[in-house]
């Protein structure tokens, strides 16, 4: 449903990557794996059109993003950002309510089915019972659960994430992936960028290594993960391990 | 009825209560059966056998007073509400983007070149628009910088800048006539507010308040960084344009006709949000309500307690700083 | 007394006076033994000083509007601008007072303790001689001897003092003969809902002519009321000395059951070159005292010639009769005999 060819993206004024291309369907997960500064922020901003890109061509069900409204774009596309800390103490019920702005109208006030899809949302998560929680009194985890819970609330059909695990610890982390992996499988389309390539072994069908705005590699995790790509990736000497179950794991070489 | 419509419910109610209480007390002795007597011949169109001071004093003088209170009172927290949270700031006034100082400067040029009360209210809201408009345009024109952040900078500058041409004037002003006058207008007041003065401000209170109103909801998106908002479906820009423009309208309109009264704006919606909580949504109408009830109870003190006139300005401060420590004191968490 | 006067006058050297005044705010002030050039720190004290002797009068603290000037003689018109010294608001620059070569410098107005010493602290910094006056009516005549002597100019201040003297009297007198006292409502400003209480100078004609002050229970000085509280004052008179308030209260709804709006009588003050009613405080609202006394007093001040009067105290403060055409349009202009 997403269609990216020869993208060129960055600032007014200054292009910071190009040439990336890919195509993203109903259901599928891809995790965009770089280095701090690479351009996977920059890349998902300009695919979320708050960014207007610089060369290329930017499709949502073949039709050119840049011709959408904002509201058009919003009911496809969700987006989670990293760790929120809100000024406000909203309820978590009111902040994953905001997901709804898309499908309101501009004078309008939540509906009761605005408020139903906001519950049962906070319920396939397992955050039914902090609906009505202020928002600055829940643990990290569950603040970023809740960001998920907003954008699910747009009901969308892609789902992008940047960095979602980003302050999490380990348990929290799993249940994000978890949650990924889940909605996948609702036939959600998800793009999301990680610090961890492990994570994409974990949840990805498909892996984007983006070095200095420029595609490195794309393909199965399987394929474009390898020591000597997260060598250039990252510059560090990472062994890429296969388990005995299936599937693979990433272990730094650090001198001892 | 669960306890968020209960306040409201109670709010209104006390509004109206309040409302009634402060047509029947004034320093002109009007008895309640005087204002029944009248309001229904008012109503029925028929004559009535009160002297004509009474009527007078009811519906030219008190009248319009009690109801340019309400609408004032309201104004000013509704955009207090606004600026709190498009600025993300618990701390912000209608005034942080110089539309009070603004309107000061115009109706002190006005006390300066001796004009006449039109005059000087004209001067005084075309003031506080152009600021305003002056801190837009210099704030939107700053490019690479976190848009509110600039306008609140420069709001800050321009308002430092006009606030220091009124110094100015105060110092040039003749200290026996021009001074004094600039002073009492500085204090703020609703003594001098005629039929004329409800008539011009009222529609343009509620053309800032309607929207506002209307748009209520959608107004939380702006507490939320810019990306999040416009992902989420809004177009930051014009929303923000949009409050601002109706804010301004209605503070300007206010401020032209009653002076610079401070603290409702700042207060209420912390007040609000206390009892209802953040979401504009459910904010905005209780601040509105409570602000009017504010300011009402106010002046009704400021035109009662004494044979001379207290400015508005001081009680709102007397009364505001210390329930807001209080206030303060209370909320365990973040706003 | 009078003969040594005068040999003071006709040999200074011989007969100088060393002695120390007192000024009205209790300072000591020892006066320069030869006073050429004297700074006014306000309008009621330039007014002072320019009727004793104008030539050493060294400016006024604000230039002269061309309606002002109008009264004066060109050379004084012309006077420099020097600003205000103390008090309320400070635009002079006390080099400008020294390059100014000044001798003595005069202030009329309060004389509370703080301005005392405002007084004595720019005495201290300047070394010139610097005496404060109380601008009431009542005092003028003391203030006009004080401050001749100091300037060398006892003769011509005692003419003037006199002359005051007498004019307060013969006021005085006419308001005992007064049977009836309406009740007098004073409004400032352009709503005409600033008021002075009684014993505030704003309103010391009032209080000099026994006029029953609409205001007097609110506080001393400048106040300020609602409209309900004038109605229910309800003031046979109104005076003001703004003239978009007179202006503006004949179509204002609200105005018009007080009686003094429904009986037509709200007069606008005079107010060229200085004023006739409360600003400035100073020695020039003696003609708002006539002018005042007439629209309050009908009977009692009915003989009093009002043209006279200001033409009079024109030529002795102002050293220039004003002209008929000059009279004309001062009395004519709207609202100063009523509507």
């Amino acid at each position: 449903m997403l269609k990216v060819e020869s993208l060129a993206f960055g600032f007014p004024g200054r292009t910071i990557g190009r040439d990336v291309s890919f195509a993203l369907g109903a259901g599928e997960v891809m995790c965009v794996l770089g280095p701090n500064g690479g351009g996977k922020t920059t890349l998902f901003r300009t695919i979320l059109g708050l960014l207007a890109a610089h060369d290329g061509k930017l499709l949502l069900d073949e039709k050119p993003l840049a011709s959408l409204s904002r509201q058009e774009i919003a009911r496809s596309i969700g987006y989670v950002p990293q760790g929120h800390t809100g000024y406000f103490a909203y309820t978590v019920r009111d902040f994953g309510l905001r997901g709804r702005t898309a499908h309101m109208g501009i004078f309008s006030t939540p509906s009761k089915k605005d408020f139903e899809v906001a519950e049962r949302v906070l319920a396939s998560l397992g955050m039914a019972h902090l609906a009505g929680r202020p928002i600055t009194e829940v643990s990290g985890g569950e603040r970023q659960l809740a960001l998920v819970a907003r954008a699910l609330a747009q009901e969308p059909r892609l789902l992008v994430l940047d960095e979602p695990t980003a302050s999490l610890d380990f348990g929290n982390q799993v249940r994000v992936l978890e949650r990924i992996a889940g909605l996948a499988r609702t036939g959600i389309s998800i793009l999301f960028s990680s610090h961890a390539p492990d994570h994409a072994f974990l949840c990805a069908q498909r892996a984007l290594l983006l070095a200095e705005g420029r595609t490195l590699e794309i393909g199965t995790p399987r394929e474009v993960i390898r020591a000597d790509t997260l060598q250039r990736l990252y510059g560090v000497s990472v062994q890429v391990l296969p388990l005995a179950g299936g599937g693979h794991t990433c272990l730094p070489a650090i001198g001892k | 009825m669960n306890s968020r419509a209960l306040t409201y419910v109670l709010a209104a109610g006390a509004l109206l209560g309040l409302t009634a209480l402060a047509f029947a007390v004034g320093r002109y002795p009007v008895s309640l059966g005087e204002i029944f007597s009248l309001l229904i011949a008012k109503v029925t169109g028929s004559s009535h056998s009160l002297p004509a001071n009474v009527e007078t004093v009811v519906m030219q003088v008190r009248g319009p007073r009690v109801l340019a209170a309400l609408v004032v009172g309201a104004a000013l927290a509704a955009a207090g509400t606004a600026y709190q949270g498009m600025f993300r700031n618990p701390l912000v006034s209608p005034d942080i983007l110089g539309v009070s100082t603004g309107a000061a400067l115009g109706a002190v040029l006005g006390i300066f070149f001796s004009q006449g009360i039109i005059f000087i209210q004209l001067f005084a809201f075309a003031g506080g628009l152009a600021a305003v408009g002056l801190v837009y345009w210099i704030g939107s024109r700053l490019r690479g910088h976190d848009p509110l952040l600039a306008l609140v900078l420069t709001g800050v500058v321009i308002g430092t800048l006009l606030g220091s041409a009124i110094a100015l004037l105060k110092y040039l002003a003749d200290p026996y006539n021009q001074l004094p006058a600039i002073t009492y207008w500085l204090l703020g007041s609703l003594a001098s507010i005629s039929p004329r003065d409800l008539g011009l401000a009222a529609p343009l209170a509620l053309l800032g308040l309607a929207p506002m109103l209307l748009l209520r909801w959608r107004m939380n998106l702006l507490a939320l960084p810019d990306d999040e908002a416009r992902a989420l479906g809004v177009d930051t820009r014009k929303l923000r344009t949009v409050v601002v423009t109706a804010a301004t309208l209605m503070t300007a309109a206010a401020v032209a006709v009653s002076g610079i009264i401070g603290w409702v704006g700042l207060l209420i919606p912390h007040a609000a949000r206390l009892l209802v909580g953040p979401d504009i949504g459910r904010l905005l109408p209780l601040a509105m309500l409570l602000g009017a009830a504010f300011l009402l109870a106010v002046d009704t003190l400021c035109r009662t307690i004494a044979t001379i006139e207290v400015p508005p300005g001081v009680l709102t401060a007397l009364i505001g700083t210390p329930f807001f420590l209080w206030l303060f004191a209370l909320a365990r968490r973040s706003w | 007394m009078r003969s040594l006067v005068f040999i003071a006058l006709v040999f200074p050297s011989v007969c100088q006076s060393q002695a120390t005044i007192v000024d009205a705010s209790g300072r000591e002030v020892r006066p320069p033994a030869k006073v050429e050039r004297v700074y006014a720190a306000g309008p009621p004290a330039g007014l002072l000083v320019f009727a004793i002797a104008p030539d050493k009068l060294t400016g006024w603290t604000r230039a002269m509007r061309p309606n002002e000037a109008q009264f004066f003689a060109e050379k004084y018109a012309q006077l420099p601008e020097l600003g205000r010294l103390t008090g309320r608001g400070n635009t002079a620059n006390v080099e400008v007072v020294l390059k100014a070569k000044t001798d003595l410098i005069v202030d009329v107005g309060s004389t509370g303790a703080t301005l005392a010493s405002l007084a004595s602290q720019v005495q201290e910094q300047t070394k010139i001689p610097y005496a404060l006056f109380d601008g009431r009516i009542e005092t003028t005549p003391a203030a006009l001897r004080s401050l001749g002597r100091l300037m060398g100019n006892e003769g011509e201040a005692e003419k003037l003092a006199a002359w005051y003297e007498n004019e307060l009297k013969s006021a005085r007198q006419r308001v005992t003969r007064v049977s009836s006292h309406p009740l007098v409502y004073y409004g400032r400003g352009v709503n005409g809902l600033q008021t002075g209480g009684s014993g505030s100078i704003n309103v010391e004609i009032l209080d000099f002519l026994g006029a029953r002050n609409a205001a007097a229970e609110a506080r001393t000085g400048l106040a300020a009321v609602s409209l309900e509280q004038v109605i229910l004052w309800n003031p046979e008179v109104i005076l003001t000395t703004d003239p978009n308030y007179w202006k503006t209260i004949w179509d204002d709804a609200r105005w018009r059951g007080v009686k003094a709006v429904a009986a037509k009588r709200v007069y606008l003050s005079p107010n060229l070159p200085f004023g006739w009613f409360d600003f400035p405080p100073g020695a020039n609202r003696l003609l708002g005292v006539w002018w005042a006394g007439k629209l309050l007093y009908p009977q009692a001040f009915g003989d009093v010639d009002l043209r006279a009067k200001v033409t009079e105290f024109h030529r002795l403060f102002y050293h220039r009769e004003p002209t008929a055409a000059q009279l004309d349009a001062m009395l004519g202009e709207p609202g100063v005999s009523g509507k």
